[in-house]
């Protein structure tokens, strides 16, 4: 080939150079000799393990075994479910309302005050009362469950450094492991109801307590650490009167993200069903299509959420301390209200205020459908075959003559590689041999599609991105881990799984990308922008695909754009805060230089930001694969789809294999993006 | 307004003012009827506003190294960075030979920048993802030329700063005083007629920062361009000024040349800076020198008007004999020459 042939002329290679070749040798031989021999692309079904049933086997035996005990604490934990419960369920509303407002008082004067009134009053009014009243009583029993562990978790780790290294791993994987699949075996262990979801949720939002508590007991200052280590206390001493109290703003963030997390996981714990609250209502409105009282409950989990992120966002800022009088005060008259509510017979439950508007949005939806149908099934359509259909099966089997008006035949690959080979020849020509060599493969993925890409191809391809990102520890850890799904069966949905998050990824960082330059470069634009990304990342994953079926159906685009909404923000939060956190100092250098705004864009902030930028994709790469497994509800293949058949059947062996399938293609990626961040900021000398 | 017959200063700036605050420019309008520049501060300071460069006037002439000194909060980084506009100011004019730059469009802002203006800083504000070379090429990129032109010139201003052998090295591998040399070379790199120094010495140890104060006095010899020198540190101003403005509070309270401040202080303030630095070193006979000349004067060590009060001294005790040197019981162990007397209390050259 000529790029072999022109690449030694070069005395060194670069290890990019290296790598890219290897992969490109790899993927070159499985093109050409797929054909005749299958196994170069596909996994032979001989070879492979029956990992599920395994699994299954394993799981069920390990589960049985602590089953009793899991019903018995199943049993125990039942009663404060049931008085928090029956307290929220029968305290009259006024009350419960009242007491809101008074802790908005405390914890933020006036506004918080109003947040906490305007929006359970909200809720009131929606007529969904007793079912937000049945969440908030899952996530009020969960959420000290979820706290003691995460602050035990995070001093254990804080006080044994030994442990500290094997406490994170076991984070990450808490976090990784996809939502629904905690669901599975709990469900079998602690048998059908209310505790599964309670458990899920004490399970999914302990991490992020643990490891604030952590973060924050790191970073009091040693100045502190050493004044009370001089004034004779005991070590507990110094912990409890010294260094928590001097860690609680990053405390106090934790529980911020642990409320967040506790109520998304109940929220998603509705799939389980048998519970009679607030995500229930949506996932069942959702399904008899009434998507305006889906839209309704849906604003109810925003309303809760925004509620409490704002409130529990207050303990961790510097506040002001405020009159207790008047949060007595304003209990007062929740009490004297709840007197005449109880009295008069007012039941939430009958309120409608908003049947009327969930009827409107239901007839607007549906008038807006009838009539640009046209025009969104060509915004579906267009998407389906022009982007996302090539992505996943390749243009040589998508392009057929009913939608792109031809048939892709041999000399088409011909040309489409001829091309190919010319753009790598002019970027090597240029001096940029390992860019020229990425661009044949990237060439190569489309024209094969990701979802039928030679296996030996993928795993050198993650083995060859480890070793440049971060050496031979992570190429061992890429290719081992993803070599555990390929022998275990579940590789092609691995692969669906892989082209759907893969291009949400790359839609979200071109468009949060451009988002966030411009928010950047503007101030107006970040203003706008702003509350959106915060609105999007208070609202639990499940209501995103509320407005996304309302247009759009249920399928395949549906859930890429579902992910997209939910994975695009962290692109455009860090796009934006790295490229204005460049020092002023290195930008006015830039300047005095005789540099235009765009020139101090592109060769000074966009390279001193990269690191971030990566930070980002990072974080849009595990909230597309967290959203992915959600809008398997929705119509997705994949990984995603088995985890969420899974449940449905109670199949441990299946759920726990798919989840663990997941989980290591979402650690995979956060390594592999995380090493080249790290080998940028290294470069950047930071 | 500028004399044919007179050329212009290479910099001369009018009745700058810089406050910061919403609105600034309509605010300071309405203050100015409240009298001198304090005057009008206060009462701008009063509306919650800061004032931080006040009524600013001085020239620059050609090839003159000249220095603002104050403390932090003076607003002296404040000053260089509205006379090369990376901050606007409030009011006032800049003129860059002639030119008022506060008028320029962006563009004809990046066209001077490009071709006349050079910058250092105090953190040395170099870009970590470049090689030395590419640091300081990267204002002839900016220019547009060719990559060869490009390293061409950066080797040459890489030696004029002694980093010879480092051009592919990181800013990371480099220690804070070869940093500084990138800065300066940098800087340099479209050989501008106007040489902007924020505070270039301050982040590095006391011994590189007099090597590096030597090699810039050096480099300027060769050179000569217009300099606007910022720094805090009365020694550095003394040493490296032909011209040294003193600002406290956004106001420049005394321009002089070193001889003036040390000797002339308008006020405590500038008086204060000067108390702990060797007058000797700084001030001339001339400015100790009576006009009436007395009848009777035999001795004449040969003493000339611009010679500095350490030397003068040193020459005038050269004129006595040795004076011997006793112990405790009165015996006489040794001699002193009075002139070495004046040597030793002299600050050595450095």
């Amino acid at each position: 080939m000529s790029i072999a042939q022109a690449l030694p002329a070069r005395a060194t290679l670069t290890r990019g150079t290296q790598a890219a070749l290897l992969v490109l040798m790899v993927a070159v031989v499985c093109r050409l000799l797929g054909g005749q021999w299958p196994w170069l692309v596909t996994w032979p079904t001989v070879l492979t393990v029956p990992m599920t049933e395994w699994m299954g086997t394993s799981v069920g035996w390990f589960l049985s075994v602590f089953k009793p005990i899991a019903r018995a604490f199943s049993f125990l934990i039942s009663f404060p479910m049931d008085w928090v419960s029956g307290l929220l369920g029968y305290a009259p509303w006024p009350l419960i309302v009242g007491g809101v407002t008074a802790l908005g008082w405390m914890l933020g004067g006036v506004r918080m005050a109003a947040l906490g009134a305007f929006g359970l009053g909200f809720v009131v009014l929606s007529g969904y009362w007793a079912e937000s009243m049945n969440t908030l009583a899952l996530v009020v029993v969960s959420v000290p469950l979820a706290m003691m562990s995460g602050l035990a978790i995070g001093i254990l780790a804080f006080e044994y450094p030994r442990l500290k290294a094997p406490v994170q791993a076991l984070l990450d994987v808490m976090q990784t492991v996809p939502t629904f699949a905690y669901l599975t075996p709990l469900l079998v262990l602690f048998g059908f109801g209310p505790v599964v979801g309670l458990i899920a949720s004490a399970i999914y939002a302990a991490p992020p307590m643990a490891r604030n508590v952590l973060l924050g007991l790191e970073r009091v200052e040693s100045d502190i650490r050493e004044a009370a280590v001089m004034s004779g206390g005991t070590r507990r001493q110094q912990l409890f009167l010294v260094e928590l109290p001097a860690a609680t703003t990053q405390i106090m963030v934790g529980v911020n993200q642990c409320l967040m997390a506790a109520l998304s996981m109940v929220i998603i714990a509705a799939v389980i069903g048998g519970f009679d609250d607030i995500g229930w209502e949506v996932l069942l409105t959702m399904r008899k299509a009434l998507f305006g009282q889906a839209f309704l409950a849906g604003l109810v989990i925003v309303v809760f959420a925004i509620v409490i992120d704002r409130m529990s966002g207050a303990l961790a800022t510097r506040r002001r301390k405020q009159d207790r009088r008047v949060a007595w005060g304003i209990l007062g008259v929740g009490v004297v209200i709840s007197v005449w509510a109880v009295l008069a017979g007012w039941n939430p439950a009958e309120m409608a205020a908003f049947d009327g508007v969930a009827d409107s949005v239901d007839a607007a939806v549906g008038g807006f459908t009838a009539n640009h149908g046209a025009t969104l099934d060509a915004v579906k359509n267009n998407a389906m075959f022009y982007g996302l259909l090539p992505l996943r099966i390749g243009l040589s089997d998508a392009v057929l003559p009913f939608t792109w008006g031809f048939q892709w035949e041999a000399w088409h690959s011909a040309v489409y590689y001829l091309v190919a080979v010319g753009i790598a020849g002019a970027l090597i020509w240029s001096g940029r041999p390992a860019a020229g060599l990425v661009v044949v493969i990237l060439m190569m993925m489309w024209e094969i599609g990701i979802a039928q890409l030679p296996w030996p191809m993928v795993i050198v391809g993650a083995g060859a991105l480890g070793w440049v990102s971060g050496g031979w520890r992570l190429a061992r850890l890429a290719v081992v881990l993803l070599s555990l799904i390929l022998i275990s069966g579940l590789w092609e949905r691995a692969l669906l799984s892989l082209y759907l998050s893969g291009s949400s990824v790359f839609a979200c960082a071109i468009v949060g990308g451009a988002l966030g330059l411009w928010a950047a470069v503007s101030v107006t634009a970040w203003r706008v922008l702003r509350p959106v990304c915060d609105l999007l990342q208070t609202i639990p994953l499940f209501v995103f695909l509320i407005p996304v079926l309302m247009f759009f159906q249920i399928g395949e685009f549906s859930a890429f754009l579902a992910i997209c909404l939910y994975a695009v923000v962290p692109m455009i939060r860090y796009t934006r805060h790295g490229l204005i956190t460049t020092p002023e100092e290195m930008i006015e250098a830039a300047k005095a230089s005789g540099a235009g705004t765009w020139q101090v864009m592109f060769e000074v902030r966009a390279p001193y930001a990269a690191p971030t930028i990566l930070l980002g994709l990072n974080q849009t790469i595990l909230y597309a694969f967290a959203m992915l497994v959600i809008a398997a509800l929705i119509g997705t293949t994949g990984l995603g789809q088995s985890i969420y058949l899974a449940l449905g059947q109670a199949d441990v062996g299946l759920g726990v294999t798919a989840g663990a399938a997941m989980a290591i293609l979402a650690l995979v990626a956060d390594r592999l993006v995380q090493g080249f961040a790290n080998e940028r900021r290294r470069a950047l000398g930071l | 307004m500028t004399e044919t017959t007179r050329p212009a200063a290479a910099i001369s700036v009018e009745g700058l003012w810089q406050v910061f605050g919403p609105n600034a420019a309509t605010a300071l309008r309405d203050a100015r009827g409240a009298g001198t520049s304090s005057d009008i501060a206060k009462a701008l300071a009063d509306k919650e506003f800061i004032p931080a460069v006040r009524e600013a006037n001085f020239e620059v002439q050609s090839g003159e190294l000249f220095v603002i000194m104050g403390l932090s909060g003076s607003g002296k980084s404040t000053l260089i960075r509205c006379i090369s506009r990376l901050v606007e100011p409030t009011a006032g004019a800049v003129r860059i030979d002639g030119e008022d730059i506060l008028q320029a469009s962006e563009k004809r802002l990046i066209e001077l920048r490009r071709h006349k203006l050079g910058m250092v800083f105090q953190h040395f504000g170099l870009f970590p993802h470049m090689t030395v070379a590419d640091n300081v090429a990267f204002p002839l990129k900016m220019q547009g030329a060719g990559k060869t032109n490009r390293r061409k010139r950066a080797l040459e201003v890489i030696e004029l700063v002694g980093l010879s052998g480092r051009e592919d090295a990181y800013p990371r591998e480099l220690s804070g005083g070869q940093r500084q040399r990138v800065g300066i070379a940098r800087s340099l790199a479209v050989n501008p007629d106007i040489w902007f120094l924020d505070e270039p010495f301050s982040a590095l140890d006391p011994l590189i920062r007099r090597q590096l104060q030597d090699e810039f006095l050096h480099i300027q010899a060769t050179l000569k361009k217009s300099i606007v020198f910022i720094t805090h540190d009365i020694t550095e101003a003394l040493k490296l000024a032909d011209r040294i403005a003193i600002m406290k509070d956004g106001e420049i309270v005394q321009i002089g040349t070193p001889e003036e401040i040390v000797l002339r202080p308008v006020n405590d303030y500038v008086a204060e800076f000067s108390k702990d630095v060797a007058k000797g070193k700084h001030a001339c006979v001339e400015s100790v020198m009576t006009r009436d000349v007395p009848d009777n004067m035999p001795d004449d060590p040969g003493l000339r008007p611009g010679m500095t009060l350490d030397t003068a001294l040193a020459k005038c005790m050269s004129l006595y004999e040795p004076v011997p040197v006793r112990d405790e019981s009165g015996m006489v162990i040794g001699a002193v020459q009075p002139s070495d007397l004046a040597a030793a209390l002299q600050v050595e050259e450095t």
